[in-house]
């Protein structure tokens, strides 16, 4: 990148924060300036309680994550392969799908408990409920792009797999699976956004993790530590999207415009 | 009939060295519905986790019944139309105020993408938009209850705060895909346009515009999806009225039906919203056959 | 369906282990060939279609594809269906393929109805069909690959052969159309099936390299004795290659004529240019000129109407 294109570029993010400041300084009381957060964030890096937000938020996206794609990715593919799997599981997915994740928060909390165990060394408190949600989040766009992702793939290259001998099981795992792949990377990288999207809210209403301390910053009147709380949501929800992007990246090679 | 059923054997199970017809269609799809419903009673009448604590199918039925006729709901003194309305204006009006700022953003920065194309408009806006962008609408939450107030309208109390939040979640999605609409088009289509003796304001009515539209519809439509998911989240948090208030307050007045319910419309609401653009889609682009 | 065992694994076994097959044969006497196992029955139809009709009925449309077709195939023959688009030319090739099953009629491979796709009837499509997500050696191999049978060498030499050695680890995407038709023929190859079946595998290429790619495709037909049905509408491409040309009628698909192209073996391009193969070409375009013509205003009135 050429110097004038950066010089750009910076003058973009500086004059984000110029706004800011500005709203900040002649706007209502209680919208803090750059400063001011930028002092919270000094103040709560070193504290623990920022890094348990970090950390409890973390695992349960990671978690809900990787449940919804290790459901999803799989149902996903037999539904687009098969017609008739299809027929009998779908629809009723299909009822569930439109209600937004955040619309199930009164009922998880009523409905799904509280699992509490110990390893030995340390115990933990899992809030299923906000796991959930955030499953929820991920698990649709998952499954409907490992779906489109199959029904993308043109019949004949099955014909051709089937005209070279290959078997069912053997059609799915050569021509439905990798076909599909890049459909369902893209379903991940959504589902891993709308996992953040769900989780922030979940914790906000039920506890924990980043959402609370934000939500919490707010009903406490430190208004500095509410923008604290989004840049980190914003930075992580950025980091793991970057994650799924690059290892989806190197799941596909064969990708037209792909480098490797 | 898709290909796929017509390849051989896929619409055939075997069953002791037999063939055996498959029900229609009609009838598994029914089996599918009836079973999440049959899975769903029986959750509640054996109290699978809490589920003892919720409603079952038929109880919902007779309550979404009773509200249809006007019941008022969770403890107040409106019907559930008044709720469904308001979330539905927030829905509307977050989404369309995204819209309006939205797309021409997104053509001013996705044209000037184009070497020679005059101001790089996109080098000044990408970069501060981008580093907006990963924020999840639900965590501006807090932010926008402290800078927008309630203000009264004719009567009516418009919570700004929640507007504001719908807006934000579909803003970004309605400007990404406007913008890779227009980076999406072969430069031959232009090349094209301008042989044939169009001015750059013509290439982009007749050819800027119009390719990127399905990818724009795309956009709105996620924009819509985004604008259900927020505003539930923000009248859970600050609303007074909306079905995501209603069904929260639901759960503190431990009415179970009403929860049920809730769902219930918000998804029917989410259903048919993206079904009105699905159709307004069809209906603005008769050449184009892409699904947004 | 339920005459034969449709398990395409069972079926792959079957071809491994007595890869003389057809013991069911009932006329026609066998050579088999030491070398690669491979029957081959001499004088008498491989494929036969018998009074095949074939309708699509999607939401009641109801078209006729094909309507009572005969047609015979002998081993080792080079057959070309020549005809206008939309014709259902390529209805008949999957039928044979086993893509689809016959309305009416039947089609039999020595004499035992098709059921089903299978390894001894190879296919290459119109638009190419490599898998995109495997390198140009995986697509080779895949063949042989899915019953454990993969024979390094016979790869190798496969591609050498075409002209691909050393774009083993390319991905279909960085190759030029040229390349990725041999490569599918390779990967055909690779499987050594008894009947090639080709839907217009050329068309998607350049004059000159089209010209190449048939060239190659008769010196393999020739230095392996394979049965051959290829589909096309290019008049010029069917006599070069063909021993036989069935021409065929617009939609309802019937055989209008056949032709035998009696030119000399082995044909390189030279031929094109010979008196013999103009004659050959007026006499198809004749044949084929009202059916195009045809063929042409049934898909305006198709439009119309939809």
């Amino acid at each position: 990148m050429d110097t004038a294109k950066w010089a750009k570029r910076s003058a973009s993010i500086l004059g984000l924060l110029g706004v800011w400041f500005v709203v900040g300084a002649l706007g209502p009381q209680t919208l803090p300036g750059p400063a001011a957060v930028a002092g919270a964030f000094v103040g709560y890096v070193g504290s623990p309680v920022y890094w348990n937000a970090i950390t409890l938020s973390t695992l349960r996206v990671l978690g809900a994550f990787t449940i919804a794609a290790l459901i999803g990715v799989p149902l996903g593919l037999l539904i687009g392969w098969s017609v008739v799997f299809g027929d009998f599981t779908y629809p009723a997915l299909e009822l569930v799908r439109p209600i937004p994740p955040i619309a199930w928060i009164p009922f998880t909390i009523l409905v799904l408990p509280s699992l509490a165990f110990s390893l030995g060394i340390a115990s933990f408190e899992i809030d299923t409920g906000i796991v959930f949600i955030t499953f929820l989040g991920a698990f649709f766009p998952i499954l409907l792009n490992a779906i489109a992702g199959v029904r993308s793939i043109d019949d004949e290259y099955s014909r051709a797999a089937q005209s070279l001998g290959a078997a069912d099981w053997q059609t799915f795992r050569h021509v439905i699976y990798p076909g599909a792949l890049p459909s369902v990377h893209t379903g991940m990288v959504v589902g891993m956004g709308l996992a953040w999207v769900n989780l922030v809210a979940a914790e906000m209403i039920s506890g924990g993790g980043l959402g609370f301390m934000t939500w919490s910053a707010y009903t406490g009147g430190s208004y500095p530590v509410i923008f604290v709380g989004m840049i980190t949501i914003g930075i992580l929800g950025y980091v793991s999207s970057t994650i799924v992007r690059y290892i989806g990246a190197s799941q596909l090679p064969w990708m037209e415009g792909s480098t490797a | 009939m898709s290909t796929r059923e017509r390849v051989l054997g896929i619409d055939r199970r075997q069953l002791l060295g037999r063939e055996v017809p498959l029900p229609p269609r009609a009838l598994r799809w029914a089996t599918s519905v009836v079973g999440f419903f049959v899975l769903w009673w029986a959750a509640v009448e054996y109290s699978f986790l809490n589920f003892g604590l919720f409603v079952g199918p038929v109880e919902t039925l007779v309550a979404i019944y009773g509200y249809v006729l006007g019941d008022p709901v969770a403890g107040g003194s409106q019907s559930i139309y008044i709720h469904a309305a308001y979330s539905t204006y927030r829905v509307v009006a977050g989404v369309s105020i995204a819209a309006l700022l939205a797309i021409p953003l997104g053509l001013l920065i996705g044209t000037s993408t184009r070497a020679g194309a005059g101001i790089e408009w996109n080098n000044y806006l990408s970069p501060a938009v981008e580093s907006l962008r990963p924020i999840p609408p639900v965590a501006w939450v807090p932010a926008s209850i402290l800078l927008f107030p309630v203000v009264p309208v004719v009567g009516f109390s418009v919570n700004t705060a929640v507007l504001f939040v719908v807006f934000i979640g579909a803003f970004f999605p309605i400007l990404v895909n406007t913008i890779e609409g227009v980076r999406n088009l072969d430069d031959e289509f232009r090349r094209a346009a301008q042989s044939l003796g169009a001015s750059d304001r013509q290439v982009f009515r007749h050819v800027i515009f119009p390719s990127a539209l399905p990818s724009i519809l795309t956009g709105v439509s996620l924009g819509i999806g985004l604008g259900w998911i927020t505003v539930v989240a923000a009248e859970i948090v600050a609303g007074n009225y909306g079905l995501g208030y209603i069904t929260f307050q639901a759960y503190r007045l431990l009415q179970t039906d009403i929860i049920a319910v809730g769902m219930v419309v918000i998804g029917a609401l989410g259903y048919a919203s993206s079904a009105i653009v699905q159709r307004i889609a069809n209906r603005a682009m008769p050449w184009s056959d892409i699904d947004t | 369906m339920s005459k034969q065992e449709s398990n395409p694994e069972r079926r792959s076994q079957n071809r491994n282990q007595d890869t003389n097959g057809y013991e069911d044969m009932e006329n026609g006497h066998r050579d088999l060939d030491e070398d690669d196992g491979r029957a081959r029955a001499t004088g008498e139809a491989l494929v036969e279609i018998d009074d095949l009709t074939k309708i699509y009925d999607p939401d009641g449309a109801h078209v006729t594809a094909v309507e009572n077709m005969d047609l015979e195939i002998g081993d080792n023959e080079f057959v070309c269906v020549l005809g206008p688009s939309g014709c259902g030319k390529s209805t008949v090739m999957e039928c044979i393929a086993g893509y689809l099953e016959p309305t009416e009629g039947e089609v039999l491979i020595n004499g035992d109805p098709v059921d089903g796709p299978d390894p001894s009837r190879g296919v290459v499509f119109q638009s190419n069909r490599l898998f995109p997500w495997k390198t140009i050696g995986q697509n080779a191999r895949f063949g042989p690959q899915m019953r454990n049978a993969v024979d390094d060498d016979r790869i190798r030499e496969l591609l050498e052969e075409t002209g691909l050695s050393g774009f083993e680890d390319s991905y279909p995407h960085e190759l030029s159309g040229g390349m990725q038709q041999r490569a599918e023929l390779v990967r055909l190859l690779a499987n050594d099936p008894d009947i090639m079946l080709m839907d217009e595998p050329f068309s998607g290429l350049d004059a000159m390299t089209k010209e190449l790619m048939q060239e190659m495709l008769l010196d393999i037909w020739e230095e392996e004795d394979r049965t051959v049905l290829f589909i096309t509408h290019d008049v010029a491409e069917a006599i070069f290659l063909a021993d036989r040309v069935v021409v065929m009628t617009a939609r309802p698909g019937q055989i209008k004529d056949v032709i035998d192209v009696d030119i000399d073996r082995p044909r390189d391009s030279s031929v094109l240019t010979s008196e013999a193969f103009n004659e050959y070409q007026k006499r198809a375009n004749e044949l084929i000129h009202d059916e195009a013509e045809r063929a042409m205003e049934q898909k305006q009135q198709e439009t119309q109407e939809a």
